[in-house]
């Protein structure tokens, strides 16, 4: 009864710490809003017209959507791949790092899900791929198994932060036999999301573009510095408008070590361009239309290429100790690997993927204005999901908001120190 | 094939040296299945090549495969593409979500998204004909006798004497489908 009561107290006191913030946290808040609301009536259209009203085709057949849930498992994955720097060089806000990460990774998450839903035909039919409700066609089909380990993430992260908070807020020390395990099997789980995701495309014989072997590495690869990017900047900002202590050291390590896998991730597309354009066989055909254009149709091109100069930019700018040390140029490389991930992951994933068609005929795809605000709705929705949850778990983990006292008013005693999660 | 084998196995020979572009077939499975505006089930692919007066112009009729081993049915997350017995591949209209997967997964762009149901929709071979023992459609209507609908386990049918007696080609066997439409050469 009494978890009952203060699980109660929890969630109003969450509810508390997220209705209430300065100007600029209802600013932001109201226009992730206002990205909902449109995103909401550009879907309201195409739950009304169907598919039609998205640039999609049956040459082309996934586009946008699923080219912003491809990046999303992405980025998903690499936020708690952080974790395992963090342990592996003893960083002192190792606690707060997991959470962050799992944060980010429910958030992702949000979206991923959302994506999918926006993109199949049928919505109202969503519970047809839902484990032991619907009729999956588990272990068959990729899909099938894409569905199972990212909901399984899903729950996994939410529970892990949860029942983290829940004992920062009730000033309970958590049981470690219970929450290390969890955390260290989100590790391995998050590997195989972002696994699945590349055998989603990989295994189809009929698209020549993904049949390649280093299709999930280089999904691994891009993740791990995309994921991170976002990660950098979040803390960033957080040791700035909260109390969490993050070091600059810890900071200038991530960056090293997305150095290290973006270096990795060009030296995956410089082996795969090598074999596709060495060669020359007939699938030569997808990546040429990605990077120099097919038949006069050359809209990824300048898309292409941008995604390559980012990387390599990027990949300097964190190599080269001073510039990875500079705040201003950390960032800016944060930027440029979002960007390049983002143009790689994403429509330069799936859309050479499908251009062109098994026929060889040519549908030039851009996404059209209703994929553009529904895409926007979902993003907003995903960044209010992240504002939320972390308005409500910093001050939690702090020790700031406990069941005890309100924010702001004095400690009666001195916070415990944040225990490892691992020991 | 020496061996007796009760189970039917449904195919379809194509002689596409004979077919004029006369797009009857395409008529008729629209006007048999209903098909909505601005998708196909069949469609005829017309091969140009060469200048005046050297040139030369081929047509092939074109649609779902009804491959041994589908890759769309592979795919499928719900079931809902699934195999008969026989062969013939469907989509249960009821299971199906619209996810496309399977029109990304089909090496002949035989699937499309059906802008009234709003899930994935493809031929049949007429199932609804064949099972009374009418041919399909696109069989029936066909002028020049392009195609030839019969049992690969039937040696009496004139489609299993024409694959024991002719010259044929399958498309894109390197996708390890196992298409079941014969192109005589």
């Amino acid at each position: 009864m009494e978890l009952l009561h203060n699980f109660r107290l929890f969630i109003s006191g969450s509810w508390h710490l997220i209705t209430r913030g300065n100007r600029l946290y209802y600013a932001w808040v109201g226009f992730l809003l206002v990205l909902m609301a449109l995103g909401g009536l550009a879907y309201a259209n195409q739950l009304r017209h169907g598919l039609i009203v998205t640039h999609m085709r049956d040459q082309v057949s996934w586009g946008f959507y699923i080219g912003n849930f491809t990046f999303l498992v992405g980025v998903a994955a690499a936020a708690i791949m952080l974790v395992i720097p963090a342990y592996i060089y003893d960083w002192e806000p190792i606690k707060e790092i997991t959470l962050l990460g799992e944060l980010l990774a429910i958030s992702a998450l949000v979206m991923c899900l959302g994506f999918v839903m926006v993109d199949i035909g049928r919505p109202d039919r969503f519970w047809h791929i839902m484990p032991l409700v619907g009729s999956l066609n588990w272990p068959v089909s990729m899909l099938a198994w894409d569905v199972i380990v990212l909901n399984l993430y899903l729950i996994l992260n939410w529970v892990v932060v949860t029942y983290l908070l829940y004992c920062a807020y009730t000033e309970k020390h958590y049981v470690k036999k219970l929450v290390t395990p969890l955390v260290l099997l989100s590790i391995p789980m998050a590997v195989s999301i972002h696994t699945v995701t590349a055998y989603l495309y990989n295994g189809l014989a009929a698209r020549p573009f993904w049949n390649s072997a280093i299709l999930a590495p280089r999904f691994l690869a891009s993740a791990f510095c995309s994921g991170p990017a976002i990660l950098l900047v979040v803390l960033q900002v957080l040791r700035r408008m909260t109390k969490l202590r993050i070091t600059d050291e810890a900071i200038h390590k991530v960056a090293e070590l997305m150095a290290y896998t973006m270096g990795f991730n060009l030296f995956l597309t410089a082996a795969e361009a090598f074999k596709e354009f060495y060669s020359q066989t007939e699938h030569v055909v997808y990546i040429q239309y990605l990077f120099f254009g097919l038949k006069g149709h050359n809209t990824l091109v300048p898309y292409a290429w941008a995604s390559q100069i980012f990387g390599l930019a990027a990949f300097l700018l964190f190599l080269i100790p001073k510039t990875r040390k500079d705040w201003r140029t950390l960032n800016l490389g944060c930027v440029l690997i979002y960007a390049s991930v983002y143009i790689e992951k994403g429509m330069g994933l799936i859309i050479p993927g499908l251009t062109p068609d098994a026929l060889g005929e040519i549908y030039e795809y851009t996404p059209s204005l209703t994929e553009i605000a529904v895409a926007a709705g979902i993003f907003a929705m995903g960044f209010l999901v992240f504002t939320l949850m972390l308005k409500a778990a910093v001050p939690m983990m702090l020790g700031d908001f406990t069941i005890r006292k309100a924010p702001g008013e004095p400690h009666p005693e001195p916070p415990e120190q944040a225990a490892p999660i691992i020991p | 094939m020496g061996t007796k084998t009760k189970t039917k196995r449904y195919a379809m020979v194509i002689d596409s040296k004979k077919c004029i572009d006369c797009k009857a077939c395409v008529v008729a499975c629209k006007a048999e299945n209903k098909v909505p505006e601005g998708v196909f089930r069949n469609w005829i692919s017309v091969e140009r090549s060469g200048d005046y007066p050297k040139l030369r112009m081929t047509f092939e009729p074109e649609q779902c495969h009804h491959c041994d081993e589908p890759s769309c049915v592979r795919v499928c997350p719900t079931g809902a593409s699934w195999q008969r017995e026989d062969g013939i591949v469907l989509v249960d209209y009821d299971a199906c979500i619209g996810c496309k997967y399977c029109i990304i997964a089909c090496p002949y762009e035989a699937r499309y998204h059906n802008p009234e149901t709003h899930t994935v929709d493809k031929c049949t071979f007429c199932v609804h004909r064949v099972d009374k023992g009418d041919l399909p459609a696109c069989v029936e209507t066909c002028p020049s006798k392009v195609r030839v609908f019969g049992d690969l386990n039937d040696p009496k049918s004139p489609l299993h004497q024409l694959l024991a007696t002719r010259r044929h080609e399958v498309k894109n066997p390197q996708t390890g489908n196992g298409p079941q439409l014969y192109y005589l050469l």
